[in-house]
């Protein structure tokens, strides 16, 4: 079989089990109801995924799955969009950025000890932002000190998504001040049932509470969960940051052109069908969306042929952010006042509900987190045109 | 794209480089023939290259960036029309050797046709036609009929713009007689072929915008990082890098739209996809224009200066074609009957 003979065989498969399997009704069974719900909605999601093998492709051979190429992921992912199926919000950071960083940074015991569990269902939570360290990751402050054959752990994490469910915690540490920022930074598999642990679930502009602070009181971590050498987490962390691939603003493009027609249904509502200045808006977007499509299609091709260059996954992902707001804002446009009444919302969803004002909301989360607009646009100006650097030093006048 | 594609475009960059920006006209219109580039979307059956629009984008590309004067987009229209209506064989030739040019409109316009003999009576006011004093023939389109008509039998006015890289005719047809043998197609044919022209013709200006977009940023992105204001280059000031970091995602969109949509030709919605393109490309282009003026400062407003020829050619290029808001209203319209 040739590739694209595999690829499309796989994309049948899946297009038919997802025909068969996606639970009908999952969206208004998500609307305004307690996070518990959320959660098992979510965990039922997840076995079926994790049984038909969908949910590990990117896994290594062997594994419950893996071995799947990065070309059949992304068809995957596709027709996940395509079917508008649920999204695995809960499980992201287990399937991707846990299991990831074990495969590449672990030992064989962490592996041993930690895939199975993942595959089980654990939920895992990423502790790497701090109040005072966001933007500047570099600069976390949460501190790990050496006793023995443990780490004890003081300090605090914060915008940790779905730490209040979480099992376990990648957690990025300071165990040494003396350096540079980046150096003296260690990484470690935390157990969230440890003592001296304390998650607050933070409440959202949206009314949801999809993320936590955590705080660390005298936590013992053993020094066996640590991953990779004891001031070298940073390496880690970017191992973390970049195991999806980019295959999610694959998905993420495909569920906002699929979501077209939202607006154009909500135009229809408002008896807008025919408004010239709402075309225009509409048409200008269109071509936008499709835009997106062809950028995160084309980068991870380029991935796939080992052509990408610095910068690349920047481009894709502020467009991204920036059709997603306008994707929202228009949609909010048509729904005009009606769009203004707060009818709760919709979990575990996108940001293409329908609830245009929570959409509009969460379209922020694809602009703040995961390197910020702003954070891309330096790294576009300066990696990728040239540009000069920001000058690293900053002293108070007078 | 096909390393075929990709070497062609990298060998269009080295010609347009080594011609500089802007070269004079009869130049690059004797190039055009030399190295074969009119004939590279021609099918192989008709003598062409067979490497379909694709290649003509790519090397529309370049040329945008390079700002070309000659009339490559008219002179690739009327390429297609004799070559999609069959018509003789030693015309087709001529025109993609560049020994013979006709030239076509590069607007929508609304031509009167009647019967008369065995040929057609044309009336017709064409806008947009480039290089029309240099043509043997005019290519006059409509849904009802595709026809040659000889140059001499027109009434052609100049009509300069502020683009001074091409130079566009007004061409009168006032009752003009074109004998059986100017007319190419009519009826459904011609419907046929005027679908398809416009398709090369929406694709060829996102075409030429992405490639003047991308070029005009290089330019600015150089400046700012010469120019030097407050004693460090401007392209230190974070206000000004974020502008260029957003222009550049822009004009990587436009391109990936544009490659991507001519990868998706032939699926029946060949003139949705051409307009999203055109949409896209000439709105970042113009964009771009804008912003690299003020980027510029002082030395933008001045005529020696390269960024007025973009932005120029940029506004021209967004009001070439079909009406400029027609594009997303056109989009609008598809996707609203989609989801009746
Ligand atoms: C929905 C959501 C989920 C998240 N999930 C997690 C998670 O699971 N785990 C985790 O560890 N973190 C998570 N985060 C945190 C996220 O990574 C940070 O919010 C992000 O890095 C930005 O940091 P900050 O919020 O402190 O903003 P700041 O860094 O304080 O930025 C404030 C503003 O200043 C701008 N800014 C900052 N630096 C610069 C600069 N150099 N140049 C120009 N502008 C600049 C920013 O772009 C922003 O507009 C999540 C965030 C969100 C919104």
């Amino acid at each position: 079989m040739t590739q694209a003979q595999s690829t499309d065989t796989l994309r049948q498969e899946i297009r038919h089990w997802l025909a068969d399997n996606v639970p009908s009704g999952w969206r208004e069974a998500m609307t305004n109801v307690e996070q518990e719900a959320f959660a098992q909605a979510q965990r039922d999601w997840f076995r079926k995924l994790v049984d038909a093998g969908y949910a590990t492709p990117h896994w290594p051979e062997g594994w419950h799955g893996g071995g799947r190429s990065l070309a059949e992921q992304k068809v995957i992912f596709e027709e996940v969009a395509r079917a508008d199926a649920p999204r695995l919000i809960m499980f992201f950071v287990s399937l991707y950025h846990a299991a990831c960083t074990l495969f590449e940074c672990g030992t064989q015991e962490q592996q041993d000890k930690y895939l199975p569990g993942i595959i089980e269902g654990q939920v895992w939570c990423q502790g790497f932002s701090e109040p005072n360290a966001g933007s500047d990751l570099a600069s976390l402050k949460t501190r790990a000190e050496r006793k023995g054959d443990r780490y004890v752990i003081n300090g605090q994490k914060v915008w940790s998504t779905m730490a209040q469910y979480a099992d376990r915690c990648l957690l990025l540490v300071r165990t040494d001040k003396s350096g540079p920022p980046q150096a003296g930074q260690t990484y470690l598999l935390l157990d969230m049932k440890a003592k001296g642990i304390t998650v607050r679930p933070i409440h959202q502009i949206t009314g949801d509470d999809e993320f936590s602070e955590v705080f660390f009181d005298d936590v013992e971590v053993p020094v066996e969960d640590r991953v990779g050498e004891e001031g070298n987490g940073w390496a880690v962390a970017q191992a973390t940051l970049a195991s999806e691939r980019g295959l999610t603003l694959v998905e993420l493009g495909q569920r906002m052109r699929y979501s077209l027609p939202m607006i154009t249904a909500a135009m229809r509502e408002a008896g807008r069908e025919d408004d010239a200045s709402l075309r225009h808006e509409l048409g200008k977007l269109s071509a936008r969306v499709d835009a997106t499509c062809a950028l995160a299609d084309r980068y991870l091709m380029r991935r796939i042929s080992g052509e990408e260059q610095v910068g690349d996954a920047s481009i894709v992902k502020l467009y991204f952010a920036e059709t997603l707001r306008e994707f929202t804002r228009l949609g909010k446009r048509v729904a005009g006042l009606s769009g203004q009444y707060d009818r709760g919302f919709m979990r575990g969803a996108t940001q293409e509900t329908g609830n245009w004002m929570v959409d509009f909301m969460n379209s922020y989360n694809w602009s703040i987190a995961g390197g910020s607009n702003e954070i891309q646009r330096n790294i576009i100006a300066e990696r990728m045109l040239g540009m000069p650097r920001e000058p690293k030093t900053w002293k108070l006048e007078g | 794209m096909s390393s075929e594609i990709n070497e062609l475009r990298d060998s269009a960059r080295q010609v347009m480089d080594g011609s500089g920006l802007a070269a004079a006209e009869n130049e690059s219109w004797a190039l055009l023939g030399e190295l074969g580039w009119l004939m590279v979307s021609v099918p192989e059956e008709a003598g062409g290259l067979g490497m379909g629009l694709e290649a003509a984008c790519a090397l529309q590309i370049e040329m945008g960036r390079g700002l070309a004067t000659a009339p490559y987009l008219s002179a690739l229209m009327s390429i297609e029309a004799v070559s999609a209506s069959g018509a003789a064989s030693e015309l087709l030739e001529n025109l993609m050797a560049g020994a013979d040019y006709v030239a076509a409109s590069l607007a929508d316009n609304a031509v009167q046709c009647s019967a008369s003999g065995d040929g057609v009576t044309l009336s017709a006011t064409l806008c947009a036609v480039p290089s029309a004093d240099k043509a043997s023939h005019i290519l006059v389109s409509s849904d009802e009929v595709l026809a040659l008509v000889p140059a001499d039998s027109v009434t052609l006015t100049a009509t300069a713009t502020w683009d001074t890289t091409r130079r566009l005719f007004e061409v009168e047809l006032e009752g003009v007689d074109v004998p059986a043998s100017g007319v190419l197609a009519r009826g459904a044919d011609a419907e046929a072929i005027a679908a398809k022209l416009a398709v090369l013709r929406d694709f060829s200006l996102a075409a030429d915008a992405a490639g003047g977009a991308a070029a005009l940023l290089d330019v600015t992105v150089e400046y700012l990082q010469t120019r030097r204001q407050f004693g460090r280059p401007l392209a230190l000031f974070q206000a000004l890098k974020h502008r260029c970091a957003d222009l550049k995602a822009q004009v990587v969109a436009a391109e990936a739209l544009l490659l991507d949509n001519l990868g998706r030709l032939g699926g029946g919605n060949d003139a949705l996809l051409a307009q999203a393109a055109r949409e896209l490309a000439c709105t970042v282009y113009t964009g771009v224009g804008e912003e690299s003026l003020q980027l510029h400062g002082g030395i933008g407003m001045t005529s020696e200066h390269v960024c007025h020829l973009f932005l120029k050619r940029a506004m021209l290029d967004e009001h070439l074609g079909a009406p400029v808001d027609s594009y997303p209203q056109a989009l609008a319209a598809a996707l609203l009957e989609a989801s009746a």
